[in-house]
């Protein structure tokens, strides 16, 4: 009896969501940055950074209750990795610039805000989601408090 | 003494667990909903009681005519809840099959069948309160 564990599971959601949120944050907000990172002594554009979810049954005890069981309810869900997006940066022709190469091309990040605020929606409403199972979960154990009163 | 351990309070408590870990599943469902190649799980209790009920489960069961024998076979008459992985179906480009508007419906659903459950218990801790108190 571990109906605590709903609580988890909800809660390592959320977590994944919110990190989802502040990795979009980052990209919007750095939709404009040339010199984000020095590579060999040379400043490189922003990239956009997409997180990676993967669920989070991995761990040796999860692995040995479905081995015994032969069913498990799973984990949760865990950000497995933060990845940059290796789509080529967009070059736009301002030779003023001072990160301006040799043909007065500067190379932009490759973030789409488009992309970013859809990003942004989904990982709202699946924070929502995950709220409403919490909440359900915890009026469920609030009830289960009352029998025999 | 018997008071509360009759066959139908048996059942109410495995479908009180059967609830719990539904609860369980589709939380871990809605949790993995932009998770890709996840596949959603479901719990089976109802059907499974039914077919108990109904004598149409097909398991073996020995004979006990002495409390001092070993149980064989399932313990009580309640079976236990079984967790199923749906891997036939992809609902999303990146395989994942979570549909979450039909999560979010059986969320509601299973608390409502959890409430209906305690609402249950209850009334026959009640009923029973009443036979002992004599009034």
């Amino acid at each position: 009896m571990n109906m605590n564990s709903s609580f988890g599971i909800s809660a390592s959601a959320l977590t994944a969501q919110r990190l989802r949120m502040d990795v979009i944050s980052s990209n919007i907000a750095n939709a404009e940055t040339t010199r984000a990172s020095v590579v060999d002594g040379k400043a490189v554009p922003y990239r956009r950074k997409m997180v990676v979810l993967s669920p989070n049954e991995s761990d040796f005890s999860s692995m040995l209750e479905a081995q015994m069981n032969g069913q498990s309810a799973g984990k949760g869900v865990k950000v497995a990795a933060i990845q940059e997006d290796q789509t080529p940066l967009k070059p736009v022709y301002n030779p003023t610039h001072p990160d301006a190469d040799a043909q007065g091309y500067v190379y932009m990040p490759n973030v789409d805000i488009a992309k970013e605020m859809i990003d942004m929606i989904s990982a709202t409403r699946s924070y929502e989601a995950n709220v409403t199972a919490l909440n359900s979960s915890k009026a469920m154990i609030t009830k289960a408090l009352e029998i025999g009163r | 003494m018997d008071l509360l351990n009759s066959v139908s309070f048996q059942r109410l408590e495995g479908g009180l667990q059967a609830a719990n870990a539904r609860q369980r599943v589709i939380a871990n469902n809605i949790a993995n909903v932009d998770t890709p190649y996840f596949k959603r799980s479901e719990v089976s209790f109802e059907s499974l009681l039914q077919q108990e009920i109904n004598g149409s489960a097909p398991q073996l069961r020995g004979r006990v005519t002495d409390p001092r024998h070993f149980v064989i076979g399932p313990t009580n008459s309640v079976p236990d809840p079984v967790v199923t992985e749906d891997q036939s179906t992809a609902m999303n480009n990146n395989m994942n099959n979570v549909d979450i508007d039909r999560e979010m419906s059986a969320l509601a659903d299973n608390q409502l069948q959890y409430n209906a459950y305690i609402q249950q218990m209850n009334d026959q801790i009640k009923m029973m309160r009443t036979a002992i108190e004599g009034r």
